[in-house]
């Protein structure tokens, strides 16, 4: 049986190092660059010639920033506007890569399945954060710790309860996509060893393939629900960190 | 797990990560998606300035429609105080030619009696003349004495 672990393991295309870092080419940065430029051409051949009337790629495109932007305005409220772009460069990106590594046969890498990847990912969101929260409100950023109307004692407590889960979400976030998408690539391919070895066993060859190929084909249709779910998820937990840092509370 | 092997996986992912992530930040997204919000905020100005006259104009056809009535009403009501103002007229000037013949009729009527009663008392006046006359008439076959009239006429007044 082969190992479900292999599909995750990064194999270098192209060594590369800048100043004694190694920022070799790999199979991962392929399948990100293949993310890009799909996304890329999603987009601009979406706003190619904008319409009033759209035409059906520019409707798919504007579903999407739609869809950003309306979870922008629901959870942020009209100030989340100007980070349309970001979150939905965010959503687009993790949707992508979800997505694209789904797809058999080719050989596919889905980055996001890399806790490396996905906190890179969330320390963007909580960065982002961090200097919006700081730019606009300065030092009573730090009230966004602090309950209303609690007394000193029981304040400093929750102070730092807050503060520490404030310290988290980074984490939290990354290793919510990421487990995601291990754990469901991990089920395909045990579900996919279990057709081969059930189905070549000798006296009654394929039979009993067919139990775990169905199990396989339900389960890949799961696994597009979860990409696209797990992005969504992703956007809205960014969007809603945005959301503490523009109206503390 | 090889996502956990960070000495080989962290650095060329992280590196990529952000060049793909800036690319795709400054070099497509922050290149279309304006564009795009500026069709979809044009074309939602565009629906709702649509609205908006819609409703204007809506408004203003219900400001005319509640005029016409206003004004169909009062009009009505016009027509039907011209109506009972004439309907009143007549009735007041008939009544008033229907007393003035009335009163002419009475006069009539009255003068006729007059007349009649005039008429009654100059025949009673000729009938005492005639039965004076009469009786003056048997008197003097009677007696051959011709008696006055004026005593005759004193007893056929007396006699009658």
């Amino acid at each position: 049986m082969a190992n479900p672990m292999e599909q995750f393991s990064v194999e270098t295309i192209k060594p590369l190092s800048v100043a004694g870092y190694d920022v070799s080419f790999t199979n991962s940065s392929l399948w990100m660059m293949i993310a890009l430029a799909a996304v890329s051409i999603f987009l601009f051949v979406g706003t190619a010639r904008p319409q009033l009337v759209p035409g059906r790629w520019q409707a798919a495109t504007e579903y999407l920033y739609d869809f950003v932007r309306k979870m922008l305005d629901e959870n942020v409220g009209p100030e989340g506007r100007k980070f349309a772009p970001l979150i939905f460069s965010i959503f687009i990106l993790v949707l992508a890569s979800n997505l694209l590594g789904l797809i058999p046969w080719v050989g596919a890498f889905t980055p996001t399945s890399h806790v490396t990847v996905t906190f890179g990912l969330a320390m963007i969101v909580f960065v982002t954060v961090c200097v919006v929260g700081v730019w606009r409100h300065g030092f009573h950023f730090l009230a966004l710790f602090w309950p209303k109307g609690a007394n000193v004692f029981l304040g400093a407590f929750v102070f730092v309860i807050e503060f520490l889960s404030f310290l988290t979400r980074p984490f939290t976030l990354a290793i919510r996509l990421f487990a995601n998408m291990t754990a469901g690539h991990v089920l395909l391919k045990v579900f996919g060893t279990f057709v081969v070895t059930l189905g070549s066993f000798g006296a009654l060859p394929y039979v009993f393939g067919i139990l775990p190929l169905a199990v396989t084909v339900a389960l890949t249709a799961l696994e597009v629900l979860i990409a696209v779910v797990q992005a969504y998820v992703f956007a809205l937990l960014a969007s809603l960190y945005l959301n503490d840092a523009i109206n503390l509370h | 797990m090889p996502q956990f092997d960070f000495a080989h996986v962290l650095w060329p992912q992280l590196a990529w990560l952000f060049v793909t992530f800036a690319v795709l930040y400054f070099g497509v997204v922050r290149l279309t998606l304006p564009k795009l919000g500026k069709v979809m905020d044009a074309r939602e100005s565009s629906i709702s300035g649509n609205l908006a006259t819609a409703q204007a104009v809506k408004q203003a056809a219900d400001e005319i429609d509640a005029r016409y009535h206003a004004e169909m009403n009062a009009s009505r009501e016009e027509a039907r105080k011209a109506i009972a103002d004439a309907k009143a007229k007549a009735a007041k000037s008939t009544e008033a030619k229907l007393s003035k013949a009335g009163a002419k009729a009475e006069a009539a009527l009255s003068e006729a009696e007059d007349r009649i009663a005039q008429a009654v008392a100059k025949a009673e006046g000729a009938l005492a003349t005639a039965a004076a006359e009469n009786a003056q008439a048997i008197v003097a076959r009677l007696t051959g004495v011709e008696p006055k009239l004026d005593a005759a006429k004193a007893v056929v007044a007396a006699q009658a």
